[in-house]
């Protein structure tokens, strides 16, 4: 075995040691020649007859040679060396040619490539967790879908952990937590708003993920009392501490209180990259239970299957499990609908995006059939002009399949050089996506060109090489007859008509599948354009939001009423409020319900979102008070409760249409009622692309809360505004870090990266596609007129018009045109099902869409046939006579 | 040519220049051919030519190695030695044919019998 694989080894080394090893046989022969040819005259031969059996008795010294090559060599790899050297011989020869195919095919290939390394990374790897198929989540069920409906109660999630059979352990986090900001003044730079998330001591054990340094939480760092301690982010280390290795231990300022450093993250926190994909995490805390045992449902959980369990089984299980809590504590005032669904981890993050990425999947895999398609029409064109030389070849005593090799390793350097720039590029796009794109996308950041996608990029090279390279070279080489090919004047022989018959083919699945492209780019367009106009119940624009964090706990309401009254008199300010709660980026919904003494049964329950505003908020928003009256600084904490709700929550509560003012309302972790003074509009409160739900709001002199966010209504630019921010400020709060001023409308856009994403992708590939499906067409075409050219010739000659030469060849192009479209609308209705999920505001089926998408491919056909058209009506008929 | 020449078994050619090396020592590839002529007492039908392939074939093989040298008569050759593993494969291979023509002796001495 051993020295069988050694001899291939030296096979192989000695096809490149060719001319060296040939040197090296030729001295031994001529030792062997003279060493014979001496003995041969010491037999007694004259010295010319000697070295004439010499030299018979060893062999033709070529014949040996060639004997010596193909032992010690591997033919059939020398020959695909040779055809490899010939076509790049060729493709230098033939430039415009090679360009062309070259950038169509490094195009194709990038796209495939950077598609293919995005459903890897999202879809087809796993997660980055230790054994994260065996990682599951577990989701309350709530009547709305909001985060309050589908986190679970602590005491939920520790009923859950004792009673249940199948779970090795669950672990929870706070997604509650990252919406509330603090203040960091320890570290080089200015103190600075920061993101923090309460997770369980056992998560990111339970994710297997490792601290860089120091430790990860205990369980002793949650229990009641215990001192402050926190995990920071690598980035936050790196930023603001210099990447101090002495930084564990000690402690740093949040919030004006001192907080010590336990642990520092890894550069890639795995946890982040997949739960918070647009959301920089800075620090984390440790998740105290008993502090949140009373404020409802506040965390999702995360757990790990025990080995060789099924996801059906865990999931009855825990239903069993709930069943039992429920018997158990049966005063929970939630007991009626409190659940644990679970799923696995893997589907919670990635199984909404499932379809948008299989639907890119398809299109990119569809620009590539286009490429492939019009690569084989360039090759057989180019082809039909080799055909003599290939005859030739096959006279002189070439097989056919050795002219099919030749062909085929033609195109496999064609596909093989267009690949490696198409890799190139492919590494461009997914760098910028993975760096540049603000994608609301999970794993994203770990976007890379990684072995998978090379090994699928180089199988794309393979297929497409065998697509677009087999099929002309099996067509060109067939019925190859040297006296019928040299003789091939009649150009309406047999195996022209084929060949052309073979591109008319290819061409019209080109526009066919430049149809569906265009089609299904349409509608998402049509889509984002729905979206972009949807009213939102709020202006994003010249609205900018800034976090404010209040140090001062208890009086925080006078203290956000003097940055409001300081806010206000900044020249170019319109209206200024405060909001605990921020829409698209916060999300928080209490249960409320409505009172009727005398008709218990008539009382109504419903779930709503909660923000706590101050008077003027609606009037930064632009959102509109319909009934009522807002808020005003007399609504104080010892005056009566009161509350705004908008329209929705009023039709739900009231349905019959009676007045909510002044009706009282009972409200969760609320003891005294509230009573209704005001009816404002709807906000979308999670983006435009989901309706909006019932919405309490609250004073802000009335219910205390952390992390607010000034709402401003002004023409300054962010970076003035800041500018402005600051100096008014600095009397009322030196230390207010300034760093998180947004515009509302690049949060609004946020929500709507992933689907402009998907449709500039998919309008880019239909734009790519219809581009290549005309110039297929044009190529046909120009080759059609420039087969016409004596009988156009003979047309203008007999006194026919150019208009009638023209509309001829126009009308030839229409019809590959047409075939196409009517090939590409019945695919594109037959796929329209896939479609659908994807789509706002716009059916499937949308006239407006097909009409343009069809329109723009029909004008580009049009162009395409046109350019030849033209072309054919300068003919001179006198030369075109004599063109043979 | 002479008519009673016996053509060589396929194969067997590497195993002769295998026992030629292990029983002469280094030498060149001329002197292997004539060692083989030599020995067979002319019977042998060799191409003197293709003991090179056979060579080439060893040698890749690791069975044998190769040096430019200098003969007795003074010129420059290229000298085949065997080595370690050439030395164990032509133990084994010897013994593979000694068993295989004793295997076709029997058989050819049993059908005799029943002729």
């Amino acid at each position: 075995m051993r020295s069988l694989i050694d001899r291939w080894f030296a096979r192989l080394r000695a096809v490149f040691n060719k001319q060296a090893l040939d040197a090296d046989f030729a001295d031994e022969l001529a030792h062997h020649l003279e060493s014979l040819t001496e003995r041969n005259i010491e037999l007694g031969m004259s010295p010319s007859e000697a070295r004439r059996q010499a030299q018979i008795s060893i062999g033709g010294s070529e014949q040996l040679h060639e004997l010596h090559r193909e032992t010690r060599g591997l033919a059939w790899l020398e020959e695909s060396m040779q055809d490899f050297h010939y076509a790049v011989r060729m493709f230098r020869r033939e430039r415009g040619f090679t360009i062309i195919a070259l950038l169509i095919l490094a195009v194709g290939i990038s796209l495939n490539t950077t598609v293919f390394s995005l459903v890897s990374t999202v879809l087809l790897r796993p997660l980055p967790f230790a054994d994260s198929d065996r990682l599951v989540w577990i989701t309350n069920a709530g009547p709305i879908q909001a985060l309050s409906a589908i986190t679970s109660q602590i005491d939920t999630w520790e009923g859950l952990q004792a009673t249940n059979h199948t779970l090795e352990q669950i672990e929870a986090y706070d997604p509650f937590s990252v919406r509330q900001t603090y203040r960091l003044t320890s570290g080089g730079g200015e103190p600075e708003t920061i993101v923090s998330v309460d997770v369980s001591p056992g998560l990111f054990g339970l994710l297997g993920m490792k601290p860089a340094l120091g430790r990860l939480f205990l369980p002793e760092d949650a229990v009641k009392d215990a001192p402050a301690r926190t995990i920071i982010s690598n980035e936050l280390w790196r930023r603001r501490f210099g990447a101090d290795s002495h930084i564990i231990g000690r402690s740093v300022q949040i919030n004006g209180d001192p907080i010590e450093v336990v642990g520092v993250l890894p550069p890639e926190d795995a946890f982040a990259s997949v739960l918070f994909p647009a959301v920089r995490i800075d620090v984390y805390s440790p998740l105290q239970n008993d502090q949140n045992r009373s404020s409802g449902d506040v965390v999702f959980l995360i757990a790990r299957m025990k080995p060789q369990v099924a996801l059906a089984t865990v999931a009855a299980d825990l239903k069993l499990a709930i069943a039992k809590l429920k018997l158990q504590y049966p005063g929970r005032p939630d007991s009626t609908r409190y659940e644990a669904n679970v799923t696995t981890l893997h589907e919670w993050v990635a199984g909404s995006l499932r379809r948008p990425l299989l639907f890119l999947w398809i299109a990119a895999g569809l620009v590539l059939a286009i490429v492939a398609f019009n690569l084989g029409g360039l090759l057989l064109a180019r082809g039909s002009s080799r055909r003599r030389e290939l005859a030739l070849r096959c006279a002189l005593g070439a097989s056919r399949w050795r002219i099919v090799r030749q062909l085929l390793m033609e195109c496999l350097a064609l596909v093989g050089s267009g690949s490696l720039l198409g890799g190139l590029l492919a590494w461009g796009f997914i760098r910028f996506l993975s760096i540049h794109s603000s994608a609301d996308i999970p794993l994203l950041q770990s976007l890379r060109l990684d072995g998978a996608s090379l090994v699928f990029t180089m199988l794309l090279c393979a297929v497409t090489s065998v697509l677009c390279g087999a099929a002309p070279a099996w067509k060109l080489t067939q019925g190859m007859d040297l006296q019928n090919s040299l003789n091939e004047a009649g150009r309406s022989s047999a195996g022209g008509r084929q060949r052309s018959l073979t591109r008319n083919t290819l061409v019209v699945l080109e526009v066919a599948l430049a149809c569906v492209l265009a089609i299904s780019a349409g509608l998402m367009v049509r889509s984002l354009f729905n979206l972009l106009k949807t009213d939102l119940g709020f202006q994003p624009r010249k609205l900018i939001a800034v976090r404010i964090d209040p140090l001062i706990q208890g009086s925080q309401a006078s203290y956000l009423e003097k940055v409001l009254d300081v806010v206000r008199a900044i020249p170019g300010v319109e209206y200024a409020g405060m909001t605990d709660c921020l829409p698209i980026e916060r999300d928080r919904s209490w249960g409320i319900e409505t009172i009727n003494a005398d008709k218990p049964k008539e009382q109504r329950g419903d779930g709503a979102y909660v923000r706590v505003i101050s008077p003027g908020f609606f009037a930064a928003m632009g959102t509109t008070l319909f009934i009522g009256r807002d808020f005003t600084q007399m609504d104080g904490p010892d005056k009566p409760q009161v509350l705004i709700i908008n329209r929705t929550l009023a039709k739900s509560l009231w349905p019959s249409g009676e007045s909510p003012i002044g009706r009282q309302v009972q409200l969760s972790f609320h003891d005294k009622l509230f009573t209704v003074i005001g009816v404002v509009g709807d906000i979308r409160h999670s983006g435009p692309e989901f309706p909006s739900g019932g919405e309490i709001y609250l004073s802000m002199r009335q219910e205390l809360s952390f992390s607010w966010d000034l709402m401003v209504r002004t023409r300054l630019p962010v970076a003035t505004l800041t500018a402005d921010l600051r100096n008014a400020l600095h009397n009322v709060d030196a230390a207010l870090p300034l760093t998180k001023v947004r515009p509302m409308q690049t949060l609004v856009d946020r929500t709507l990266s992933s689907r402009r994403l998907l449709a500039s992708l998919i309008g880019g590939f239909s734009a790519l596609a219809i581009s290549l499906a005309a110039l297929g067409l044009y190529g046909v075409i120009s080759y059609m007129v420039s087969q016409q050219t004596k009988e156009i010739g003979i047309r203008l000659a007999l006194g026919s018009s150019v208009a009638k030469v023209q509309w001829r060849i126009v009308q030839q192009t229409m019809k590959l045109a047409f075939g196409g479209l009517i090939l590409g609308v019945g695919s594109s209705i037959a796929a329209s099902r896939l479609l659908r999920s994807l789509l706002f505001g716009v059916s499937a089926d949308d006239g407006i869409a097909y009409a343009v998408a069809l329109g723009v491919v029909l004008a580009c056909a049009v162009v395409a046939g046109f350019i030849p058209a033209r072309r054919a009506s300068r003919i001179d008929p006198i030369v075109a006579l004599r063109v043979e | 040519m002479p008519k009673d020449k016996l053509d060589l078994l396929p194969g067997s050619l590497d195993l002769l220049v295998l026992q030629t090396l292990a029983t002469m020592g280094p030498m060149h590839g001329y002197g292997i051919a004539r060692r083989i002529e030599e020995v067979g007492d002319d019977a042998l039908i060799l191409n003197q030519g293709t003991i090179y392939a056979a060579l080439v074939r060893l040698q890749q093989s690791k069975w044998i190695e190769a040096e430019w040298g200098v003969s007795d008569k003074n010129r420059k050759a290229k000298f085949y030695q065997l080595t370690d593993q050439g030395l164990r494969r032509l133990i084994s291979e010897t013994e593979h044919w000694q068993r295989v023509s004793n295997v076709v002796e029997r058989i050819l001495r049993a059908n005799d019998a029943t002729a």
